[in-house]
């Protein structure tokens, strides 16, 4: 822990750590390009020079290249120093164009900035400018290598950092060039971040492309709700629309970055098509009138059948403020417990992952990056929770080892072993991964009890293709030193979270840290999961409509067409009910069947509050007030020439204030930390985690492992999973991601296609689909044979899908 | 007696020149002598309505948006001008327009507003917005004081006559790619080794 | 017996008839020739747009002030703060009901005098008056609730209470002189000579303690309007401002008519008709006054006190020494 002196202030750091960054403890910036704390320091640009005036090292020298050292004296106004910037600085803006009006950068550009403070006001050179050509790299990020500075941030975070390879430096001296080795879309879903990470204009926002200035822009600290991490954005709105998320730094969460599914997801809120009126039976009136006449309605309906006769339908994408009331409304008004999914295969395997939770296995994305050996079973990351591959990214640079355990052939932006296991054998081969662990090693001691289960779980665990494999694996982990468990939970059956459990919990006790991480389906799944959400199952729900016993649903923010695989059966449930209410903010299957529809507000209007995948609860600030953006409403070339006293297209409320309005009336938000403690055991801080249970020293029920698979083991299933584009039911309005959204296709082992007799690029017209469904077909034999694998995509017409494929495992 | 204030920060300053009888009335008889000779004199006054005084091209008054020598827009939408606006009375949004270049959706000043002090047209980067010494523009209902992009548009260069701001920015727009900007070396080919 | 005294009543009301037009009316018209004569002692033109050479301004004026909105300021006190500008108005027109218009007029044998109360103690009439007015100022400034206001009505007192002596003493030879206080005696007494060639030190002493009375320029410390607003009349607005206003101007034309009756010979003067000479002996007087005002700044306080207390106050009591010696003398 050295002590150093910088502009006369003292600083103690650890070891190791940079000047720059000693001197950032202590507020103070020192200028830099090239530093940047994810990617490290290369001394490139050298603007962060200081004077190094006592100590063991004297005279000018790169604040990011030299570790703090006892004794040292630094002077970053040191005259030396100060001269060297401002002639790097000159030098560095030989060559820059005269386009900041123009440049999307101009006004948080940190170029701009250094040039300012540096005193370089008048360019001296009176030569010829180096140009270079731009290149199109697709929808998301605008390119004019004119600008650039040669920091290298950007082929450094996109190859080192990021993994992918298809941009990249090339040339020499002021010729050097970054970009693709032929224009094209960038393949990496991280690659928004270039625009956050270039200190100039070279890669900027094309989707906010000429827009508006940071200055004005109405900012706000927010949090990403296309997926179940819960990254930390900062929000850019103006003229009452967002227009641009940011990442914003958080050490346990997202680090400095987000993927591109965030960073682009935020179209939904100022579509033209969102329903921003009150409708009843399809007509609009006003919201008074609207939320009347629900109110009386349901209770005519509950009059008539008692309180059973309502039911309530939340989601995984509303705030804990609405799922919070939903379950109030519940215990209040008695009727029907709350279900947040219709999807009751992922809510059993959540429900069963989130029991495995504990307060000493839960780990946090961050935490991923330090461990030694990163196991994942049934998860994609770059499908399910695109940050989590980029953790696994800086793992695996670390020298970490990364197995995935998946009937989907996982690819990640790093080196990694993959064992293609089929879905239903995926508890069995966490089986073997404990019975790897346990069987030749002697460092994990098991006393009687826990002897005869293992005994049980052995003769139990029936074989498959890839047990040795696995056996090996599992010996492997038990020499790891940190080694993290990642379980997806929406292939996976229930079994397998409790069972990663298990060999986790063999396995802590052998090692110097390890834990438990499941990318959840919904942004906010683990709230409904705190709300009781994984009691209530939706099929029951959908049979007591049929039968008749619900005469009455409220659907807040869930799309349940999207969700629930019969299309048709579910169209004729919602026919035969007396009453449905449906409020949401974007438009549905559903909205359009809605009897009573309410507008609600999203979350840069309402805000909320958030619990990530691992229980963090994180708050989104509201960033504009609401209402169709100024663009929309001035018609012509102008906005709006009149004075009106309300805002156009403001009339949604937050959601829970319609549900407070039928449990309570209150008009104010709730607190939703007394509603929580409510539910769990103890108080909750905000970017905290919530209280888990202590950890349990019981074995899990092992007893279905044996009984195998429900199917056929050599028959076909299909698998629907998360793609990083086009699954997310917000994310998915978005115009420029639809853009990156590849074909809808099917996967398949050549085996398997072989049987079917398809071949790559067939493609196939699904019969009767409306709208007309064509499946691509690709081949991977990476992928478990046996699986045919399709995207969960928003607007397809599942029930024909299915159909088709049942046809097929017909045959 | 006041307390001389010179005394509290401990320095004092040189006493008060005492004036002799003498130099008062001097200085009273001048000072009525002045005024009386001033009696005399034609007044100064210039009657507004009736008589218009030609103010400096440069005075600062009406705000309007050139165009440059090639008659296209000059306005890029910076922002610059509705940042720098102390009673922030312009507003405008900018959008590509055609061949790439950056131009105002629309550029909205309200002149109920506008205080007349120049500073946007010392920030505009391309010569776009000039004030002009057009001083009569007095509207009685609110809302005639709020000019839009086309009211305020001219199909003249203003006070500055060459400045095309296009011609040396560097980024490629229709009919002026990368490296035929003023002072721009033809593009880098990235595929060669040659320096 | 009867008819004498409603005769006598008559002719009073006459006289009051005549003389609070003919004030009113010079207010009025002093205002527009204020207005005027300033602008042209600083090259400008003043009022020309309301009638030719601006002459309806005055009307202007009136039915602006009559048709604004007449607030009273939230906490002031209301009765105090509705008196003050009318004790204002009142005091400096009651000043002219001793003042000496022209000798006696004969008329069917009668012989009416062209005063409206020839008051054997005229000189003590106009002092209190003179003080009384001070409390239109005071009390104005202090009923406003408003700390300008309160720090111009303090200033006015002050001020008042300062050249109040002066002024008192200033007149005392001219007493001496006369040997009346009655100001027709004043007048009468000037017959061969006007008292100013004879006390020129009073006269000056007199003019300026004068025009520290009225608060104009280089006096008008309660106004103060770069400091305080408007001083004591910070608060009004409409017609009470108008009050103030009038009596102001008022108070001007009583300043000349005394200058006039003290100094200058009242009435008297070669060919033209007695009250004639009254009123240009007024105006000329005014016009000095403006002339003052256009051309000299604001006192400073401290030199405000000094000038009254330390020049004006002895130069006064030496003169009254000087006049007697030379009384028992000559």
């Amino acid at each position: 822990m050295p002590t150093l002196t910088i502009d006369n202030r003292p600083v103690t750091v650890p070891d190791g750590t940079k000047v720059i960054t000693a001197a950032e403890q202590l507020g103070i910036m020192i200028p830099r390009f090239c530093y940047h704390p994810a990617l490290g320091s290369v001394g490139a640009c050298r603007v962060c020079a200081v004077g190094f005036k006592e100590g063991p090292i004297k005279g000018v020298e790169m604040s990011c290249m030299v570790d703090a050292q006892e004794g040292m004296v630094v002077a970053t106004d040191d005259p030396d120093a100060v001269d060297l910037r401002k002639h790097v600085i000159e030098l560095l803006m030989l060559h820059h164009p005269h386009d900041c009006p123009v440049c999307d950068e101009g006004g948080h550009c940190l170029l701009q900035d250094m040039t300012i403070s540096g005193g370089h006001g008048r360019r001296r050179y009176a030569g010829a400018k180096r140009t270079h050509l731009d290149q199109d790299l697709g929808p998301l990020v605008q390119h004019e290598m004119n600008r650039c500075i040669q920091c290298y941030r950007c082929s450094r975070f996109y190859q080192q950092f990021c993994g992918y390879r298809d941009l990249g430096v090339t040339g020499i001296g002021t010729r050097v060039y970054f970009g693709r080795s032929e224009p094209g879309t960038l393949e990496s879903p991280f690659s928004g971040n270039l625009t956050d990470i270039c200190p100039t204009g070279v890669y900027t926002d094309k989707p906010s492309r000429f827009y508006g200035r940071r200055w004005d822009y109405e900012r706000a600290p927010s949090v990403c709700i296309h997926c179940s991490l819960g990254c930390s954005l900062t929000v850019s709105a103006r003229y009452r629309k967002a227009v641009r998320h940011e990442a914003r730094f958080n050490a346990q969460v997202n680090g400095h970055f987000i993927c591109d599914r965030g960073r682009y997801a935020y179209a939904y809120a100022s579509q033209p098509e969102r329903p921003r009126d009150a409708l009843i039976a399809g007509r609009p009136a006003t919201l008074a009138q609207a939320a009347t006449q629900m109110s009386e309605r349901l209770a005519a309906i509950e009059k008539g059948t008692g309180p059973d006769g309502i039911a309530l339908m939340g989601s995984a994408r509303s705030s804990l403020e609405t799922q919070a009331l939903l379950a109030r409304l519940h215990s209040e008004k008695g009727w029907r417990t709350p279900c947040f999914s219709a999807d009751d295969a992922a809510t059993r395997v959540v429900s069963s992952a989130l029991n495995t939770l504990n307060a000493t296995n839960t780990i946090a994305l961050t935490e991923i990056e330090g461990a030694d050996t990163v196991l994942l079973v049934g998860a994609d990351p770059i499908g399910e929770a695109p940050m989590l591959a980029l953790a696994l990214r800086q793992a695996q640079r670390d020298g970490s080892r990364i197995i995935t355990v998946d009937p989907r052939p996982v690819t990640l932006p790093c080196a990694h072993d993959h064992i293609a296991v089929s879905g239903d054998d995926l508890a069995t081969a966490v089986a073997h991964l404990i019975i790897g662990a346990l069987e030749p090693s002697r460092e994990i001691a098991l006393d009687a009890d826990q002897q005869d289960r293992f005994k049980t779980l052995k003769q139990e665990t029936r074989d498959i293709p890839a047990a040795a494999e696995l056996r090996a694996i599992g010996h492997a982990l038990t020499t790891a030193w940190r080694p993290a468990f990642v379980c997806g939970t929406t292939v996976p059956d229930p079994d397998v979270p409790p069972l990663m459990g298990l060999l986790q919990a063999l396995v802590q006790t052998s090692c110097m840290w390890s834990g438990l991480f499941f990318p959840l389906p919904g942004a906010n799944t683990f709230g409904a999961h705190c709300l009781g959400g994984s009691d209530a199952l939706f099929e029951p729900l959908l049979a007591a409509v049929e039968a008749g016993q619900v005469k009455a649903l409220v659907v807040v923010e869930n799309d349940l067409f999207s969700e629930y695989p019969d299309q048709q059966r579910l169209a004729a449930a919602l026919e035969s009910l007396e009453l449905l209410v449906v409020m949401d903010c974007v438009p549905s299957a559903i909205t359009a069947r809605a009897d009573i529809f309410l507008p609600t507000q999203t979350i840069y209007e309402a805000g909320g509050h958030y619990l990530n995948n691992e229980g963090r609860l994180q708050v989104a600030t509201p960033v504009i007030a609401g209402g169709l953006s100024i663009m929309d409403t001035g018609g012509g070339n102008h906005p709006p020439r009149e004075f009106r006293e309300d805002i156009p297209g403001g009339t949604p409320r937050p959601a829970w204030q319609y549900v407070a309005g039928l449990a309570t009336g209150e008009t104010d938000p709730p607190d939703v930390k007394p509603l929580l403690d409510e539910a769990l055991t103890a108080g909750v801080a905000d970017g905290e985690r919530v209280s888990l249970p202590s950890a349990s020293r019981e074995w899990p029920s092992i007893e279905r492992i044996g009984a195998g698979p429900e199917g056929d083991a050599g028959g076909l299933t299909l698998i629907e999973s998360a793609a990083t584009f086009g699954s997310e039911p917000l994310a998915a309005f978005s115009t420029v991601l639809a853009e990156l959204t590849p074909l809808f296709g099917v996967t398949v082992h050549s085996e398997t296609a072989q049987r079917l007799g398809w071949r790559a690029g067939d493609r196939i017209v699904i019969p009767d689909s409306a709208p007309a469904l064509e499946v691509v077909v690709t081949l991977d034999d990476r992928a478990a044979p046996g699986v045919l694998l399709v995207p969960r995509r928003i607007g397809i017409d599942r029930t024909a899908l299915r159909r088709y494929m049942a046809h097929l495992l017909a045959e | 007696m006041t307390q001389d204030p010179s005394q509290l920060k401990g320095k004092s300053l040189p006493p008060p020149r005492e004036t002799s009888g003498a130099e008062a009335l001097k200085a009273l008889v001048t000072g009525f002598a002045t005024t009386l000779k001033h009696l005399g004199r034609r007044p100064i006054t210039e009657q507004y309505p009736e008589e218009k005084r030609e103010l400096p091209a440069r005075s600062r008054a009406r705000i309007i948006l050139t165009r440059d020598p090639d008659g296209a827009e000059r306005c890029v939408a910076c922002y610059l001008c509705s940042a720098v606006c102390p009673v922030s009375c312009i507003s405008m949004q900018s959008i590509e327009g055609q061949g790439g270049r950056r131009m105002a959706a629309w550029f909205r000043i309200n002149f109920g507003r506008c205080i007349y002090c120049g500073l946007c047209e010392e920030a505009c980067p391309t010569s776009a917005i000039q004030l002009t010494p057009d001083y009569e523009h007095c509207q009685r209902a609110i809302l005639k004081s709020v000019y839009e992009k086309e009211d305020l548009l001219v199909d003249h260069c203003g006070k500055d006559p060459d400045y095309n701001f296009y011609r040396h920015a560097g980024v490629a727009t229709e009919g002026l790619d990368k490296g035929r900007h003023e002072k721009e070396a033809p593009p880098v080919n990235v595929r060669s080794n040659m320096p | 017996m009867v008819l004498d005294w409603l005769l006598g009543m008559i002719v009073l009301l006459v006289k009051l008839g005549l003389i609070l037009g003919a004030l009113l009316f010079g207010a009025a018209y002093l205002v527009w020739a204020e207005r005027k004569f300033l602008a042209r002692l600083q090259i400008r033109l003043g009022p020309n747009r309301a009638g030719k050479f601006g002459l309806l301004q005055p009307i202007a004026d009136a039915m602006k002030m009559l048709t604004k909105e007449d607030l009273v300021p939230d906490g002031a006190d209301t009765f105090v703060f509705k008196l003050a500008p009318v004790v204002v108005a009142v005091t400096a027109m009651l000043m002219f009901a001793v003042v000496p218009v022209a000798p006696d007029l004969v008329l069917f044998g009668r012989s009416i005098p062209m005063v409206i109360a020839d008051l054997n103690v005229g000189l003590l009439f106009i002092f209190a008056l003179s003080s009384l007015g001070v409390y239109g100022v005071a009390l104005g400034g202090w009923a406003s609730n408003s700390k300008f206001a309160l720090l111009g009505g303090i200033r006015g007192a002050a001020q008042m209470i300062s050249y109040e002596l002066a002024l008192g003493l200033s007149l005392v030879p001219v007493v001496m002189l006369a040997g009346s206080m009655s100001l027709t005696e004043i007048v009468a007494a000037q017959e061969r000579v006007p008292f100013i060639i004879l006390q020129p030190i009073s006269f000056a002493i007199f003019v300026i303690s004068a025009m520290a009375e009225s608060k104009r320029i280089p006096f008008d410390l309660p106004e103060a309007e770069n400091e305080l607003g408007a001083g004591f009349h910070t608060e009004y607005s409409g017609m009470r401002f108008g009050l103030f206003f009038i009596g102001e101007y008022v108070h001007i034309q009583v300043l000349g008519a005394l200058t006039a009756v003290f100094f200058l010979g009242g009435w008297r003067g070669p060919l033209l008709p007695p009250v004639i000479w009254l009123v240009l002996k007024i105006i000329f007087v005014a016009l000095i006054m403006i002339w003052i005002r256009g051309t000299l700044p604001r006192l400073r306080y401290d030199q405000l006190m000094a000038l009254g207390w330390k020049v004006l106050i002895p130069a006064a009591l030496v003169n009254i020494v000087l006049t007697g010696v030379l009384i028992l003398l000559v």
